[in-house]
């Protein structure tokens, strides 16, 4: 026979748990949720581009950015698109 | 953080002071962009890179992450500095963070990196002052 529970009894072994589960799962998500959508590689990038420390006119719209001319992908290619000024450039490249 | 911006406020902040860093430490202007490529990502960075206001003495971080891609690029004045093999391992570093999908700890600890790679001692002997005694 299931014994009755009554008002208080509910509140206490069933409320207290629940209010304690929900204290935890906010304590552990907080800072996923104040941080926003997390970049996880292999998936869509959804930000618009941000240059940080950009040329101080105006920035290029990289949608309309002219055509260039075939590169190949190695450091120490001589970048003459845009202002039409060849310079050697270095660097290195990376994918993961 | 407003939705689909691609760092807090916070983030940002990091990384303008791991530019700023990295500025003072070498004398080279740096910059980062985080943004998809139209067409392969080297030329893509290049044509960005272009259009940087010192472009020789600059050091570009160009971060594609959807298609996974790092380029670093330097420019002639900034390459005497801060040579391919050092752009290499700080490309290292930063790939492994973006591995774990650390975009903002890859890029503060990644362009500190370069900074510090690029850094040069002050010439003494070449001082005005040295002469004047």
């Amino acid at each position: 026979m299931i014994p009755q529970l009554s008002g208080h009894s509910l509140l206490v072994f069933v409320g207290i748990p629940l209010l304690v589960v929900a204290v935890l799962a906010l304590l552990v998500f907080a800072s996923s949720i104040a941080d926003g959508p997390r970049y996880r590689p292999g998936l869509s990038w959804w930000a618009p581009p941000v240059w940080i420390n950009g040329p101080t006119a105006t920035k290029p719209d990289p949608a309309n950015l002219p055509e260039l001319p075939e590169l190949t992908g190695a450091p120490g290619t001589t970048a003459t698109a845009g202002t039409g000024v060849a310079r050697t450039t270095g660097g290195a490249s990376a994918s993961w | 953080m407003p939705a689909g911006d691609a760092f807090t406020p916070d983030q940002l902040y990091d990384l303008e002071r791991a530019v700023r860093y990295a500025e003072e430490t070498s004398g080279l202007h740096f910059s980062v962009y985080v943004g998809g490529a139209d067409s392969e990502t080297r030329p893509f960075a290049l044509e960005l890179f272009n259009e940087l206001d010192d472009p020789d003495s600059s050091v570009l971080v160009y971060v594609d992450p959807a298609g996974r891609r790092l380029e670093i690029v330097t420019g002639p004045l900034a390459k005497r500095q801060l040579s391919d093999t050092a752009a290499g391992l700080a490309a290292l570093t930063m790939q492994t963070s973006f591995a774990t999908g650390d975009l903002t700890g890859g890029l503060v600890t990644g362009v500190q990196q370069l900074g510090t790679h690029a850094h040069q001692p002050p010439l003494l002997h070449a001082s005005d002052e040295q002469h004047k005694l």
